[in-house]
């Protein structure tokens, strides 16, 4: 499979598993043998190009473009795949060079990537192939402004696992004990009338009836009433709540402040003053703050003596990153894979966190001023969180970048849409898949192995630049000199560990019951050497 | 433990200070049992009562009482009182929880707040106000603090004159090694025929190895047989030990033993020797099985003999390679910062970390460790050995380190270079016996320097987990114990001071030395000196890969494929120079072929096109997996190169991460790595026995954690005590503000936040 050399050009973890699936299974596999295609991916055109690889200089190589991504194979060595690109993670498109370009592989195209990477592409000057291109690409990169429908809707993949079923509001509320004498569930906004970007269901004080949540939505933003985010044993309804503002930057800040981390690790790590330069992005400063906040919101919901209630001006940027951190901290619950995703589910997609706007899902808007690196930098939060807590949580470093990889990649309906009126407008959840198909089919490939379980646990990570670090496999992952071991040899080392373990004890079980057979008499002899070892282990 | 829970109530609350009345009669008869531990040769110099160990800064609830004393090797605060809070998870034998040793002692602050006095004490000083409070600045970054309330005026001055001036003895002779070693002698003297008791013997002791199970002995490099065994070990023929340092007869700062090539007679190396400064003519380090020889040589003062002596070192070095390759010299004091810098740099470092109030080093923090320039020296240390591992894995040149004296960074590289490529020195053996080999014996001046030290080592084990038999916590300890004065390891400049100055101070004390030279000291590498069989189980990394077991070797044939595919792929927008180098490289592997030389390039010229090449072969390697029991190479990308925060942060109580740190992983993997020793053992006592015999055995780990011991109820759970400080604590060590076991929220400052009762409305 072609796919097994990309590894040194490409380390994204946009995995090709559906793909090898449907090769398996021969579908698919008509004449366009050259790239690998989901079900539902068409080919719309390929074409020559010289792809200029800030690594590894310009390659020569063709370039397959299809309804859902950009390819690149060489044509020069073995024909590897050089490029695997979901369109989704385009935010712009430049002609660069004209005709009257000189010198060599100045006349071209030049991608700007949502996820940390520009992609330089020299066409020849005859033959329209820039402008087909150009074409080709800006139409299904940006599908809304061609009235066409995000790849999402297109993808007829498979999964033996639903992951819209994942979460089910009334489930997750009852697990955390509501509705109770505190709070109430109420259906006020079934119908999306009183608040188009909440939820159908929501969690309100007990004791506000519902004709007082309609006159309280009238003064609100957008009519977004308070609702439960944790929803933790509380006491009264919220008016002996304790009100706190954090000073944390608006969504403008962080997008510049993003922009700033690309300059100085892409195509080059800035490695003079390397610290410095990180310094001077704000960076990690701002995830410093937003981990601060959270800890104060984790603090005061677990000290039990106020209810806390999170907001910014307008409801679900801010308000989304520290309610679900503090839920991180709080309830070791969110620390699985299903509970993370039931997090996410719930408090980002379901509270109505705008990403259509946040992303530009398929818009070609670059520069609008919706956009911002929000929930990024709440994964990134969880990133560090992780790295603190290197036991705490049931998922691996590629379990949060597949996330990243598919809040761009429009594969997936997970991330499409405002809110949940939209998104039941368009019919989400019948017509598109969920991510959490892709994950939860294929679970221990986002497995970290050192997780260990604990119950009622409150992790509070230390929120201090001596601590913070930046992602590189996150930010720099497209750096090959920068890349860091893969697999990561601790993680290597626990699993052979495992191995080995699993084979002693088979070899023991064998042994015993060899032994046993041979001694007429070993009436207290132990059946099982789990049961001999008292501290055998069941990891997973 | 620092947890949201309010603090116990069973601690004994001194929030004021007790009335000056009753309270002090009636914790006299407590006091009065207060006595210290003494070591043999340790007195008391002298003592003060009602002495208060302050805990934080911001409140005197957990602070403790009790007795301050100063001894010829320590200053030990004995209370009855428990620590509060948080434990240290290990205890050093020769030390009590509060005591900080005198050579760890860095600066000593006398405070009478009355007066609004402040002083820092010198030795032999007077002290014109009694002191109302004492802080001790250690070495180790520490900051303990002592108030005088209630104790008596006059003897907390004379405390505090004591710990000023035996903490800064004027001469060596005074540190308390000598003492408690003389001790020793003459106790041993009484009994058995004048031979020291225990301490492991030899010339400062071997010393066991590390762990509860390794029980080798780490060669001291001080005998003719160790050098030849090296010699051996690694497979280094035509260099061969030789003997004419014999009594330091011709250099004082190099060993007795040296290894130089075969072909020089010792008459010649003799002449030689005058010319190089402080006689340090070339010493053989370690040699690559494919026979390029690791040398480290001073600089030749003599100018007009320079070229001349110059070529015919250089010669003799070809002549020992059986390849006869080049020579390749790096001259270290123009590559790499000056140990002033180093040092310089280490002293911002410091300041950094313990900088009080923490939030105000929090905005810069990056700028302003990035301007220590630490992380940055470590690095080039890292990169300029990496670059010589290319010269003599790759390139097969033998490589010279050349420096003025050759006695500061040729030992940290020498070691580097050992370090990434001989599996052997990644063992807890294999490491003290390099420390011995290029720091020890080599002549690097301890007790001069005494501050910096391989640290570097600490960046390749974050990144090489799997590749070191020893923890962070080994090296942590290590680098504590050097600033213990007792051990005769790091006390001297030069194996011929130690026997120098031993040797006159046993005849003062009237000690028979017989055929010995010099006093034995004992080693630091005698563990069991300091820690108990269970606490040197931690030093033990649980990620170490032994030679036994087996290990991925079919995952590597497969990435090896891949990689060869994208190799050649990478050729085509390369200049054509570059090609040149690198033709077949991916042919021979991992045994790298020599065709390389082919287009030899000066090889003392540091050429561009050389520098790419250099870069072609890190590339090369880390696009590889790594082979953990061969060379292995640090990222020395500035992303890569961390602080070593166990170090550096074990004291700050605001950095520590409770319940957390890599420390929680390691946990883990201690269990199962316990456990899968119990299986085999299990195993091989089944196949060879009854079931009952197993039992037995199951008693001994090599792990700190185990899968039934007593940390462990629960098999699977992060026990509470673990945080990213531990084994260390930060309670006390530091004083700081109360943070441990009080709200959270009080000590979250790095943001700004305003409470407000604002109502909802005014919002939006």
């Amino acid at each position: 499979m072609a796919s097994a050399s990309t590894s040194k050009y490409n380390s994204h973890s946009l995995e090709n598993e559906s793909i090898k699936r449907t090769s398996r299974d021969g579908v698919n596999r008509d004449l366009t043998e050259a790239v690998p295609r989901l079900p539902g991916e068409t080919l719309i055109t390929d074409k020559e190009v010289i792809y200029i690889c800030p690594f590894n200089g310009p390659i020569k190589g063709r370039v397959y473009i299809t309804n859902y991504r950009l390819y690149l194979r060489s044509l020069e060595t073995d024909s590897s795949l050089i490029l695997d690109v979901p369109l989704g993670v385009i935010s712009r498109i430049e002609k660069m060079g004209g005709a009257t370009s000189r010198g060599e592989n100045s006349y071209g195209l030049d991608i700007t990537c949502k996820d940390m990477r520009n992609l330089r592409f020299a066409l020849k000057q005859e033959g329209h192939s820039r402008r087909d291109m150009f074409e080709i690409l800006t139409r299904y990169a940006f599908p809304l402004a061609h009235s066409l429908p995000l790849f999402a809707f297109l993808n007829e993949e498979k999964f033996n696992v639903d992951g819209w079923t994942v979460y089910n509001p009334v489930e997750e509320y009852r697990r955390q004990g509501l509705p109770n004498h505190h709070w109430r569930i109420t259906f006020i906004n079934k119908c999306y009338e009183l608040c188009d970007t909440y939820p159908a269901l929501l969690v309100v004080p007990y004791r506000a009836s519902d004709d007082d949540l309609r006159r309280v939505a009238t003064f609100r933003s957008r009519n977004r009433i308070p609702a439960t985010g944790g929803g933790y044993e509380s006491d009264d309804a919220y008016h002996n709540a304790e009100l706190f503002f954090l000073d944390i930057h608006n969504i403008h800040v962080m997008r510049e402040s993003l922009k700033k981390v690309k300059d100085i690790v892409y195509p080059n790590v800035e490695e003079s003053h390397w610290l410095s330069s990180l310094e001077s992005t704000h960076w990690l400063e701002h995830i410093k703050l937003v981990l601060t906040g959270a800890i104060q919101v984790a603090d005061k919901v677990s000290s039990g003596k106020s209810s806390v209630l999170v907001h910014c001006s307008d409801g679900w940027d801010r308000t989304a990153q520290l309610t679900s951190l503090a839920m991180l901290m709080l309830d070791s619950f969110y620390r699985s894979i299903e509970g993370f995703e039931i997090l996410v589910q719930k408090e980002w997609i379901s509270f109505g966190h705008k990403f259509a706007s946040r992303i530009g899902h398929g818009d070609k808007n670059h520069t609008d001023a919706d956009r911002s690196p929000i929930f990024l930098q709440f994964i990134d939060c969880v990133w560090q969180m992780s790295k603190q807590f290197p036991t705490a949580f049931e998922f691996n470093e590629q379990f949060l970048i597949i996330i990243l990889d598919h809040l761009y990649s429009c594969r997936f309906g997970t991330f499409l849409f405002n809110c949940e009126s939209a998104r039941e407008r368009q019919k989400v959840t019948e017509r598109t898949v969920s991510l959490w198909s892709l994950i939860n089919s294929n679970k221990e490939k986002f497995k970290n192995p050192f997780y260990t379980k604990e119950i009622n646990r409150v992790l509070y990570p230390v929120a201090s630049m001596r601590h913070l670090e930046l992602w590189v496999n996150y930010y720099i992952r497209w750096n090959p000199r920068i890349k860091q071991q893969q697999p990561n040899p601790v993680e290597q080392r626990y699993m052979e560990l495992l191995a080995l373990r699993d084979e002693y004890i088979k070899r023991l079980e064998e042994l015993q019951l060899a032994n046993s057979a041979k001694l007429s008499d070993p009436p207290t002899s132990p059946s099982s050497p789990s049961q001999m070892m008292p501290h055998v282990q069941t990891h997973f | 433990m620092f947890s949201l829970k309010p603090p116990k109530p069973t601690f004994r609350s001194y929030l004021l200070p007790p009335p000056q009345t009753d309270d002090k009669i009636n914790s006299e008869p407590k006091i009065k049992k207060l006595e210290p531990v003494l070591l043999p040769g340790e007195i008391v110099v002298n003592e003060v009562n009602f002495v208060r160990k302050c805990i934080a800064t911001d409140t005197s609830q957990y602070d403790l009482w009790g007795k301050l004393i100063c001894s010829n090797f320590k200053i030990s605060f004995i209370t009855d009182d428990p620590m509060p809070l948080q434990k240290f998870h290990y205890r050093n034998l020769l030390l009590g929880e509060h005591d900080v040793p005198l050579t760890c002692i860095e600066q000593i602050v006398t405070v009478n707040d009355h007066k609004r006095k402040q002083k820092v004490l010198g030795p032999n000083q007077k002290l014109k106000f009694n002191p109302t409070e004492l802080i001790i600045y250690c070495k180790d970054f520490r900051i303990v603090r002592f108030r005088f309330d209630e104790s008596g005026p006059e003897s907390a001055k004379k405390v505090c004159l004591a710990i000023a001036h035996y903490s800064q003895p004027t001469d060596l002779q005074l540190l308390f090694a000598f003492e408690y070693v003389g001790k020793k002698y003459h106790n041993s003297a009484n009994k058995i025929n004048g031979i020291p008791s225990g301490d492991g013997g030899g010339g400062g002791g071997g010393g066991n190895g590390a762990g509860g199970g390794s029980s080798q002995k780490t060669p001291l490099f001080e005998t003719y047989s160790d050098w030849d065994r090296e010699i051996k070990r690694t497979g280094a023929s035509g260099w061969r030990v030789c003997s004419i340092n014999e009594g330091y007869m011709i250099s004082t700062c190099l060993p007795e033993y040296i290894v130089v090539p075969s072909s020089l007679a010792d008459q010649d190396l003799k002449i030689f020797s005058h010319s190089f400064v402080g006689r340090r003519m070339p010493l053989w380090c370690w040699s690559h099985s494919n026979g390029s020889a690791l040398v480290r040589m001073a600089l030749i003062k003599d100018v007009l003999q320079q070229r001349k002596i110059d070529q015919r070192i250089c010669n003799a070095i070809t002549k020992s390679h059986p390849q006869r390759s080049d020579v390749y010299k790096s001259d270290l004091d123009k590559t790499l910062p000056n140990i002033q810098e180093v040092q310089a740099a280490f002293v911002k470092l410091k300041q950094l970390c313990v900088n009080e109030p923490f939030e105000e080093t929090e905005e810069k923090w990056l700028s302003s460790l990035e301007n220590t320039r630490w992380l940055e020296y470590v690095r080039a240390f890292l990169k300029h050995s990496a670059e010589l591992v290319y010269m003599l894995e790759s390139k097969h040149l033998s490589v010279v380190l050349q420096e003025e004296e050759g006695r500061d960074l040729s030992c940290c590289v020498a070691s580097l270079v050992q370090v990434m490529l001989d599996p052997y020195f990644r063992t807890i053996t294999g490491f003290q016996s390099l420390i011995q080999k290029e720091w020890v014996m080599a002549g690097y001046q301890f007790l001069d320097r005494c501050n910096h030290l391989k640290r570097s080592e600490k960046e390749l084990l974050e990144q090489y987990p799997a590749a070191f038999e020893f923890s962070e916590t080994y090296l942590a300890v290590l680098y504590d114990s050097t600033r213990i004065s007792l051990f005769g390891t790091f006390l001297f400049n030069s194996p011929h001071q130690r026997v120098k100055q031993s040797t006159e101070f046993a005849i003062s004390k009237n000690i028979q030395l017989g055929d010995e030279k010099g006093l034995k000291f004992p080693s630091v590498w005698d563990w069991s000196l300091q820690f108990t069989a269970k606490d040197r189980t931690l030093f033990h990394n649980p990620f170490y890969i032994g030679k036994s077991t087996p290990c991925i070797q079919n995952g590597s044939v497969k990435s090896f494929k891949r990689t060869k595919k994208s190799y050649s792929s990478t050729l085509r927008g390369m200049p054509s120079a570059l090609k040149n180098g690198i033709i077949s490289d991916q042919e021979l592997l991992p045994r790298r072929n020599s065709l390389i030389l082919k287009p030899k390039p000066d090889p003392a010229q540091q050429t561009d096109s050389q520098n790419s090449d250099t870069e072609q072969y890190f590339r090369e390697w880390f696009s590889k997996p790594a082979n953990l029991h061969g060379v292995i190479l640090p990222r020395v990308s500035g992303t890569h190169i961390k602080l070593w925060k166990l170090c550096y942060f074990r004291w700050v109580p605001e950095a520590q991460i409770s319940l957390g740190g890599s420390i929680t992983a390691f946990h883990k993997l201690s269990l199962l790595a316990d456990e899968v020793d119990v299986l085999s053992r299990m195993l091989r006592q089944q196949r060879s026995g009854p079931l009952e015999a197993c039992y037995g055995e199951l008693g001994q780990s090599r792990m700190y954690f185990n899968a039934s011991g007593p940390h462990h109820t629960d098999t699977s759970g992060t026990p509470e005590f673990l945080s990213s400080s531990f084994p260390f604590s930060p309670v006390g060590n530091l004083c700081r503000r109360s943070i441990l076991g009080t709200p959270l929220s009080k000590f979250l400052s790095g943001a700004k936040i305003w409470l407000s009762t604002e109502t909802l409305a005014n919002e939006d």
